[in-house]
């Protein structure tokens, strides 16, 4: 190749790979009919003379329900005003350390429960054992589960009010389903690790339409996958541990056991599913709403949350299926939505952060819009099964069988280093009992060092 | 005019001294005050924090934890004993070398296109320029669309000459090369604009006496264009080894957070997920502080080497 041809060349690669980016930016902007509503990273609510900040991680369609509860609690309450900011969640976690340390904290905030225990044992949140009616408050403890309800407590003291529980469960291609002649009906589901290979494997098709339990069955050359285990490893690996009778902390909370007989037969459970029975691509490059989105995958193992994304895909027939059973006991993963008061919110501030959580609590009705399922039993059972079916039926899976994160002041690293043993199985880069046990050892450090 | 102006720079009438200085004293005050709004603020939030970093790197601080205890060289010690910065390093030193050397051979080839008299010539650098000027956000969101296993256009467009899907984000293998081609496209805009400028500065009458002596094309461009480059691709390479070598948002976003396993961490992600994850604000203290002395010898060994036969 000539000097001036290979200059023409690399020019026009780079004009293509220019051209090509927007366009693609194009044709994403086409597929997403309708458009979401976007949502505002700040949002000025209500013009009262009590100002209170309000920092939450809700930057989905969920932040934008929330917001729309607030502005009807404002216009309840014309003497609050409410400054709400979305922060994409592990920024939010990082800000208001630094926040905490600078004074310059919120006057409440929206975590995940299982923060409490950091924020707890540092001494900087409010304790809420008053607003439960067992303290003399509003809110009624047998309102709320007991799993819901260990969430919030951290060394004897309550930490949190809880908005909901969101958690795993299955979005499945019902025109997927019917075409491979198999029942839509949730109560069909298997009930073991082999009964869902078995579907996994009619769902996945080569080029030529062959599935995966047809010999002439072509695993490099998929179109459509039976099932994918890209999408946040972790929580689909904790749920398959506790199936099979593992648990991720020995009983006295010291030390790590996730590298139980459990847990590696829980993680190569998932490995095989991409390896050896070819249903699933390998974590690592394979985007599973885009892919579920685009006709591309069967079974998506994903949350409570997908309820608004799947109503914006009108292309795409799909509906809601409780979690996987891998192992002998049922297990579906979940997280709450937590209210929490720094212990620096006093006077008139506290009174209005309280005012608006209470009323928040009390028409979480409305919460269920977002996707999640309200976190008290009394909003769970007012939920119209016309309007809120994933809602009803995952929520009824994380009261009977719900599991959370560990209660650790480490969770979060917990959990990523936990994450970096999943990718390492899952992309073929260590055998699932090694990536468990390299994982397992860097944990225990952690926990070690809290 | 000109003359004026020249009186009035060196020879002002109402000095605003007022001490009786010499011209070069003068002269050298008052280019301090100009570079002191800048000095001002780098030493406050540049050498104060890094003078900061050093003191910080010798305790075992967490950011809301009410004691800080002194551990001495501890730090140090995990660090250079934790095999995972090691391989972070690694990681780190083969991106920047690929990158680097893309960047600028991609920016030298595209300077001695756009250099040369055409038509557009000013279209096409600023065309060439424009991946410079996108976020590394907006950058890696489109590279992680691209590099997509199953819908990725460059595996679409690969599946044209036969190739299967190639899995460049999930490959341990591959994922280094892919980073290095996105950022590739991505910076090499910056060089370009460098070596255009130094290959303005060769005298045209060097490339005439070269023709007429009966040079060719490649001739020219070994014996003439590439030495006298030199120290513009000294400047390149230092400037190029130094920004890549702090490496993080292409690995974090592409990869959503330096996958597959940790097989795209660099010293900057591992820098990260101590401080800013685990929140051991000392021991990530003592990773900069190593980081910043890793780049510091290697820019000395890029000084030593290339510039012992650079012509300025």
């Amino acid at each position: 190749m000539s000097k001036r041809s290979s200059l023409g060349f690399s020019f026009i690669f780079m004009v293509a790979i220019l051209v090509l980016s927007f366009s693609m930016i194009g044709v994403q902007a086409q597929d997403a009919t309708p458009a979401p509503t976007e949502t505002p990273i700040v949002a000025e609510i209500g013009s009262g003379a009590t100002h209170i900040s309000f920092w939450n991680g809700l930057t989905g369609s969920d932040g934008v329900t929330l917001n729309e509860m607030l502005s009807e609690f404002a216009a309840e309450n014309p003497d609050v005003s409410v400054t709400v900011e979305m922060i994409v969640w592990n920024t939010l976690y990082q800000k208001l350390q630094t926040a905490f340390v600078a004074g310059t904290q919120p006057d409440v905030i929206l975590l995940h429960a299982s923060e409490v225990p950091q924020f707890g044992s540092f001494g900087v949140l409010r304790d809420l054992s008053d607003q439960y009616t067992s303290g003399g408050g509003w809110l009624p403890d047998d309102d709320i589960s007991a799993t819901t309800m260990s969430g919030m407590v951290w060394d004897g003291s309550i930490y949190g009010i809880p908005l909901d529980n969101h958690g795993r469960g299955l979005w499945i291609n019902t025109d997927m389903f019917e075409a491979a002649g198999l029942s839509t009906d949730p109560a069909t589901a298997p009930t073991t690790y082999e009964g869902w290979v078995d579907l996994f494997q009619q769902l996945t098709l080569d080029a030529n339409g062959n599935n995966a339990q047809s010999p002439d069955f072509d695993p490099e050359n998929v179109v459509q996958w039976g099932f994918t285990v890209g999408e946040w490893p972790n929580v689909n690996f904790l749920g398959a541990l506790y199936q099979h009778g593992g648990s991720f902390l020995s009983e006295d909370g010291t030390t790590i056991t996730v590298n139980s007989e459990a847990g590696i037969t829980a993680l190569q459970q998932l490995v095989d599913l991409v390896y050896t029975y070819h249903v699933s691509p390998p974590a690592a490059g394979f985007d599973t709403w885009q892919g579920f989105g685009a006709g591309a995958v069967a079974v998506l193992p994903t949350g409570t949350w997908y309820r608004n994304q799947s109503l914006l895909q009108s292309d795409i027939n799909s509906t809601a299926w409780p979690t996987y059973q891998f192992g002998e006991n049922k297990a579906a993963w979940f997280g709450a939505h937590t209210f929490m008061i720094p212990a620096s919110t006093e006077g008139e501030n506290l009174d209005a952060v309280l005012r608006m959580i209470q009323w928040v609590s009390e028409n979480q009705v409305i919460w269920a819009s977002s996707g999640q399922v309200p976190a008290r039993i009394s909003a769970q059972e007012a939920l119209d099964p016309e309007t809120y079916p994933s809602n009803i039926l995952l929520g009824q899976t994380f009261s009977e069988y719900g599991i959370q994160d560990p209660q650790t002041t480490v969770t979060q690293e917990l959990l990523t280093l936990l994450d970096v043993g999943m990718q390492e199985a899952l992309n073929g880069i260590k055998p699932a009992d090694q990536a468990l046990n390299d994982a397992a050892v860097l944990m225990q450090e952690a926990l070690d060092r809290q | 005019m000109a003359r004026i102006i020249g009186q009035r720079l060196t020879e002002p009438r109402h000095s605003i001294f007022p001490f009786s200085m010499n011209l070069k004293t003068r002269e050298a005050i008052a280019a301090y005050l100009f570079l002191s709004p800048f000095l001002i603020f780098f030493a406050i939030f540049f050498v104060r924090a890094t003078i900061s970093s050093v003191g910080m790197s010798f305790y075992d601080w967490r950011l809301l934890r009410p004691t800080t205890p002194y551990v001495g060289l501890d730090n140090y010690i995990d660090l250079f004993s934790d095999p995972i910065w090691w391989s972070s390093v690694i990681h780190t030193i083969y991106f920047a070398v690929v990158t680097v050397l893309g960047t600028t051979i991609v920016g030298l080839l595209a300077a001695v296109a756009v250099t040369r008299p055409i038509h557009g010539q000013g279209f096409f650098r600023v065309l060439l320029y424009i991946p410079q000027l996108m976020s590394v956000g907006a950058m890696g969101l489109v590279w992680n669309w691209l590099l997509s296993t199953q819908f990725g256009v460059i595996n679409y467009l690969l599946s044209f000459i036969g190739i299967r899907p190639i899995n460049w984000l999930g490959d341990p293998n591959l994922v280094i090369p892919a980073l290095s081609l996105a950022t590739i496209w991505w910076t090499f805009g910056f060089p370009m604009l460098i070596f255009i400028a130094g290959l303005q500065g060769i005298p045209e009458h060097l490339y005439e006496a070269a023709r007429i002596d009966g040079a060719n094309g490649r001739q020219i461009f070994f014996r003439i264009t590439l030495p006298l480059l030199r120290p513009t691709i000294l400047f390149v390479t230092v400037t190029g080894i130094i920004s890549h070598f702090q490496v993080f948002g292409q690995p974090y976003i592409i990869t959503g957070g330096g996958g597959p396993g940790r097989s795209s961490w660099t010293v900057v992600i591992y820098l990260y997920q101590q401080a800013w994850v685990a929140y051991r604000m000392g021991f990530g203290a003592a990773v900069a502080v190593a980081i910043a002395a890793i780049m510091a010898v290697i820019t000395a060994f890029q000084f030593l080497v290339i510039s012992r036969r650079v012509e300025y």
